[in-house]
């Protein structure tokens, strides 16, 4: 495959995440913080009125962006900023552009947006290629 | 007067040590579970989901997210958020490989902003070694901010 400055990244979409999945993050984070788990901390804690997706929940969105996109390559480096929360129920769009290529290296910069609120996370990547 | 004269400085906790002594494996059932769980299907080269490098370092290193906010002086109970979260990979994590965390706190830094009024914004750093030794396989540096209600 090829790739050039300004390439699209094909869109990962999550049509409602998942209160389910936070659960199950809540055991592999050793983390049980009930704003994950309970709406009712949630709304005590003026948080909002659904819990509250865990952080990297919303990275790996991105990350299975970034590998669909390029099956022929691998994630070297990813930097993600977390600007808002991401509630259960939210339609998550995650989506990128390609800004460099250097040889066997791809730099991206992709975004998480929650449809209705806008951009809850952002970041850039590198990808190596693979021979 | 600076906004920073108006209160105490941050606790001292720059080159703490998050080393950690537990080796984390991840499973081939837990990595399903996990790729399930964010809508794909695991990989079938034996590579788990590379963001098995937020859960593994954050399950393994020497403190837990309560006992570094404990070091920050700073009760978990009070929220801490996460501010961003960067990583670099020499090599892929794999299912079934056992693994040990290395790592430290490089900066716990007092601010002030019109939004979240007195914070802590704290830097760790963690490393991913194969269990047996060798070079790490990842290094994050993941920032969090403590907001300090007490302050504001």
């Amino acid at each position: 495959m090829s790739y050039a400055v300004g390439d699209v990244i094909a869109p990962f979409t999550i049509n409602a995440v998942s209160e389910d999945a936070m659960k199950d993050w809540a055991v592999f984070l050793a983390d049980p913080n009930p704003i994950h788990l309970d709406v009712e901390v949630v709304k005590a804690k003026g948080l909002g009125d659904r819990v509250i997706n865990q952080g990297p929940i919303n990275v790996a969105y991105m990350m299975n962006m970034l590998m669909a996109a390029f099956p022929d390559g691998t994630i070297e480096a990813m930097d993600s900023r977390f600007l808002d929360n991401v509630y259960g129920g939210d339609k998550a769009v995650a989506s990128g552009k390609i800004t460099a290529v250097d040889g066997n290296r791809v730099e991206c910069e992709f975004s998480l947006d929650i449809e209705g609120r806008g951009t809850v996370n952002a970041g850039t990547a590198t990808i190596r290629l693979n021979a | 007067m600076s906004d920073e004269a108006e209160f105490p400085p941050a606790p001292q906790v720059a080159g703490t040590s998050l080393d950690g002594t537990r080796i984390f494996t991840v499973s081939a059932e837990e990595n399903a579970r996990l790729c399930r769980s964010v809508g794909v299907a695991p990989a079938a080269d034996g590579t788990a989901h590379p963001v098995w490098y937020y859960v593994a370092t954050q399950v393994a290193m020497g403190k837990t997210v309560a006992g570094v906010c404990e070091t920050c002086e700073f009760d978990v109970e009070d929220g801490p958020m996460m501010g961003s979260s960067g990583v670099r990979f020499s090599g892929p994590i794999m299912v079934g490989q056992p693994y040990k965390v290395g790592g430290e706190i490089l900066s716990l830094v007092r601010k002030k902003s019109r939004k979240l009024g007195v914070m802590d914004v704290l830097t760790y750093r963690l490393r991913l070694h194969p269990a047996d030794g060798g070079d790490a396989i990842l290094e994050t540096d993941n920032v969090w901010v403590l907001p300090r209600k007490e302050l504001a």
